[in-house]
């Protein structure tokens, strides 16, 4: 038997009145706290202050700590001389595959599975990963999550989402698998296909981020900025474009709590764990068949076919097209790959912001795909699309500034 | 209790203008892209966007939410004003600490072996500070206020 | 474990804490978080209580069994794939009524259901007092305060799955207008009368 929803809400009421009753309520200071932190003055700086909290403790521990002050003298001064000197033949073809450039001084420069391969995924990401979800567990779990998605429901709204977007825009910054199964919090399938869009474009998973702290520092803050206009543009586009609605949701905000650290830990390591063994053998894959494309031509091939494409309309260098092409499978390593080539700061900014809304890996793709073989077609459409207009309109602002 | 609350706005009020002060001090040695400013143990660097520009902000609203509390400082609602300043304060001031603990743990690029040797860690920690660092023990008082329930008769 | 094992379905509003609940009731490690809707898919677990053996699903948070996402639509799924689950509802005893309205349509469902009213030390912080056993004599379903993250009342919850009750929505309809006449069922326990009667 089943109620009608009005009489249902009025039982809800009787039961409640008869079990709840409700004492004077004091208020907290965590309850001030929580409010100051959704009203939007006092809020916006709080949120400036954790994106800062945040951006400087990821690049202190994984740049600074884990990567310049460990990794990068373990791998360059002992594994790749090792490795160079005890595999056989440097003139073979697996000696090409797994070592790479016999006269590669350090791990970024030899582009072997076993050298650029591994250091990409264990020196560099590894740490940027697990860095990054400590902090976003902490964020999670103290209840401040919710209320970011609070003070940015009014700009999602612009580009068709609603503030939760916030949740997956966030996790794909870490990476972008969990990301795509956390659109499922999104109502309508209008807003999951934007944000998945959103995502695989222009969200750079923490692989790619921890690359380009390694090998641009100094370039890292542009490309964001062009991510984060890319993602608004393209945003209010879709929203334009795409039938559907954006229905307004209520958030509810969960109280502030003191994480609990064996929750935190927990969490940290499935997340690590899941990464491990989803990305990292498609970083070790990505690099050896990318190689092998060398061998055969097809890089070279196809390099040459999209040249114009990219010289004329995206204004970057000859040389970068290789990397570029490469970049479908191997965007983390193109980004190491293009700091090698000599272009103006421009160039370097516009090919490194292409390499990051290029294809999303094929981890996110196949995830794509469970949520739906429709959405990821058109998603790859948008996708073509924007790298096409988004790489155009940059060289575009660099011919107007004068810097392209 | 009243004078108590006195007290309390004062030093508040104080600590505010001064994290105001040098929040903007950030700012703008960072904007004129002088080569630094150094005073005994004090540094303003200003050499990056990031740390100065953007963590000067933070300092500069840390700072505004201070002076937003001052007024009648017992209140809860005030006093949660001031403790989220401290907050940021504390933001800045830590991640300085935690960047300078993660540059002194390794031996450095050019050195053989991989940790540092104590000395060398120690010496990681030596002044000049920066202003945040500088405040942080200032901002203390507000964490004893905070811990021991003395800025209201409210709990927690 | 003369039975084979059964089913146990985790149903309630988002962020109450089902993950949380389902991690100290099977060990299990659901991703457990501050915000709604952390849980998008489902999550299983084993839990043996008294030689029995229960699968225990985890699901995403719902307001209701009209599902408004594809989270919550999953959620929905579960409950019309495993008819014959016993469902445990978590409620936020801070805002019974908020969940309330989902427990009531399981009840309506005709599943065997039993209440942990979950998060009862916040409820007790806040000066919120929840009658369970009051809520237990109208709903006519087993009531069990628990605090997940501190631990309160587990033990008691998984002890009290097997005497989960199918309840009839116009008695409990009746009941909360204060009629509580109808005849007392023969069971031992006294105090709640509702407990393995059938």
């Amino acid at each position: 038997m089943a109620l009608p929803v009005q009489e249902r809400w009025d039982l809800v009421d009787a039961i409640a009145r008869k079990t709840v009753t409700t004492g004077t309520h004091r208020q907290t200071l965590g309850d001030v706290l929580g409010d100051l932190t959704v009203r939007p003055l006092t809020g916006i700086s709080v949120a400036v202050a954790v994106l800062y909290a945040f951006w400087s403790i990821f690049s202190s521990f994984a740049g600074a700590l884990v990567t310049d002050g460990f990794m990068v003298k373990a791998f360059d001064n002992y594994w790749l001389p090792w490795l160079q000197e005890v595999w056989p033949d440097p003139a073979s073809i697996h000696y090409f595959l797994f070592v790479g450039d016999p006269l590669a001084e350090n791990c970024f420069e030899a582009f072997g599975m076993l050298t650029s391969g591994l250091f990409v995924s264990i020196g560099v990401v590894l740490p940027a990963v697990l860095i990054f979800y400590l902090m976003m567990t902490v964020l999670e779990d103290s209840g401040y999550l919710p209320r970011l998605a609070v003070l940015m429901d009014t700009v999602f709204h612009r580009i068709g989402l609603h503030g939760y977007a916030i949740v997956p825009a966030i996790l794909g910054l870490g990476c972008n698998v969990p990301a795509v199964t956390a659109t499922r919090v999104l109502e309508t399938r209008k807003q999951r296909f934007i944000m998945m869009s959103l995502l695989a474009i222009f969200i750079p998973c923490g692989a790619q981020i921890g690359v380009m702290l390694e090998v641009i520092p100094e370039t890292v803050g542009w490309v964001m900025l062009y991510l984060v206009i890319g993602f608004g543009i393209f945003g209010f586009v879709l929203d334009r474009i795409i039938p559907g609605s954006n229905p307004e949701i209520l958030i509810d905000v969960p109280p502030y709590h003191w994480p609990l650290w064996d929750n935190v830990a927990k969490k940290l390591m499935n997340r690590t764990k899941s990464f491990l063994k989803d990305a990292v053998p498609f970083v070790l894959f990505g690099v050896l068949i990318v190689n092998v494309l060398y061998l055969a031509g097809i890089i070279g091939a196809l390099a040459d076919l999209l040249e114009p494409l990219f010289v004329i309309w995206f204004g970057v260098p000859k040389e970068t097209v290789g990397p570029l092409v490469a970049a479908f499978l191997r965007k983390d390593l193109a980004v190491a790959q293009l700091s090698a080539i000599a272009m103006t700061p421009y160039q370097m900014i516009t090919s490194v912001v292409l390499v990051s809304i290029y294809f999303p890996c094929v981890a996110t793709f196949v995830v794509m795909l469970r949520e739906g073989w429709k959405e990821l077609a058109a998603a790859v459409a948008v996708l073509v699309a924007t790298v096409f207009i988004y790489g155009g309109l940059i060289h575009a602002v660099g011919i107007l500034m004068g810097v392209a | 209790m009243n004078q108590n609350s006195t007290t309390l706005s004062l030093y508040i009020g104080l600590l505010g203008l001064v994290t105001l002060a040098f929040g903007l001090a950030d700012i703008l040695v960072w904007a004129g892209a002088s080569p630094g400013f150094s005073v005994g143990i004090l540094e303003i660097a200003g050499d990056d966007f990031f740390r100065w520009a953007w963590g000067g902000a933070v300092m500069v609203f840390g700072g505004l939410f201070m002076l937003g509390g001052v007024k009648s400082a017992g209140s809860l609602e005030q006093f949660g004003k001031a403790v989220l300043g401290a907050v940021m304060v504390w933001i800045i001031a830590g991640t300085d600490i935690f960047a300078r603990l993660c540059e002194s743990i390794p031996a450095g690029e050019e050195a053989s072996e991989f940790f540092n040797s104590v000395a060398g860690f120690v010496g990681g920690f030596a002044p000049p500070y920066s202003p945040a660092i500088l405040l942080l023990p200032f901002t203390l008082v507000i964490l004893y206020f905070l811990v021991t329930g003395r800025f209201d008769e409210t709990r927690e | 474990m003369a039975d084979t094992s059964k089913t146990v379905l985790m149903m309630g509003n988002p962020n109450v804490g089902k993950s949380a609940l389902f991690n100290r009731l099977t060990g299990g490690d659901a991703v457990v978080s501050n915000y709604p809707g952390t849980t998008v898919d489902y999550t299983k677990g084993v839990l043996i209580e008294s030689g029995q053996e229960y699968e225990v699903i985890d699901a995403p948070g719902t307001y209701s069994l009209e599902a408004r996402d594809a989270a919550e639509g999953v959620a929905v799924r579960l409950i019309s794939e495993n008819p014959d689950a016993t469902v445990l509802i978590v409620l936020d005893a801070t805002r019974v009524e908020r969940g309330l309205y989902l427990a009531l349509e399981v009840i309506e469902r005709g599943c065997p259901v039993i209440i942990a009213l979950n998060m009862i030390d916040a409820a007790r912080d806040r000066q919120i007092a929840v009658d369970a056993r009051m809520l237990q004599k109208i709903l006519g379903a087993p009531v069990v305060p628990t605090s997940a993250t501190g631990g309160e009342g587990i033990r008691n919850l998984a002890e009290t799955i097997r005497k989960a009750q199918k309840a009839d929505i116009a008695n409990v309809r009746a009941r909360a207008d204060g009629r509580f006449d109808e005849p007392a069922r023969s069971g031992g326990c006294a105090e709640c009368g509702r407990c393995g009667g059938c």
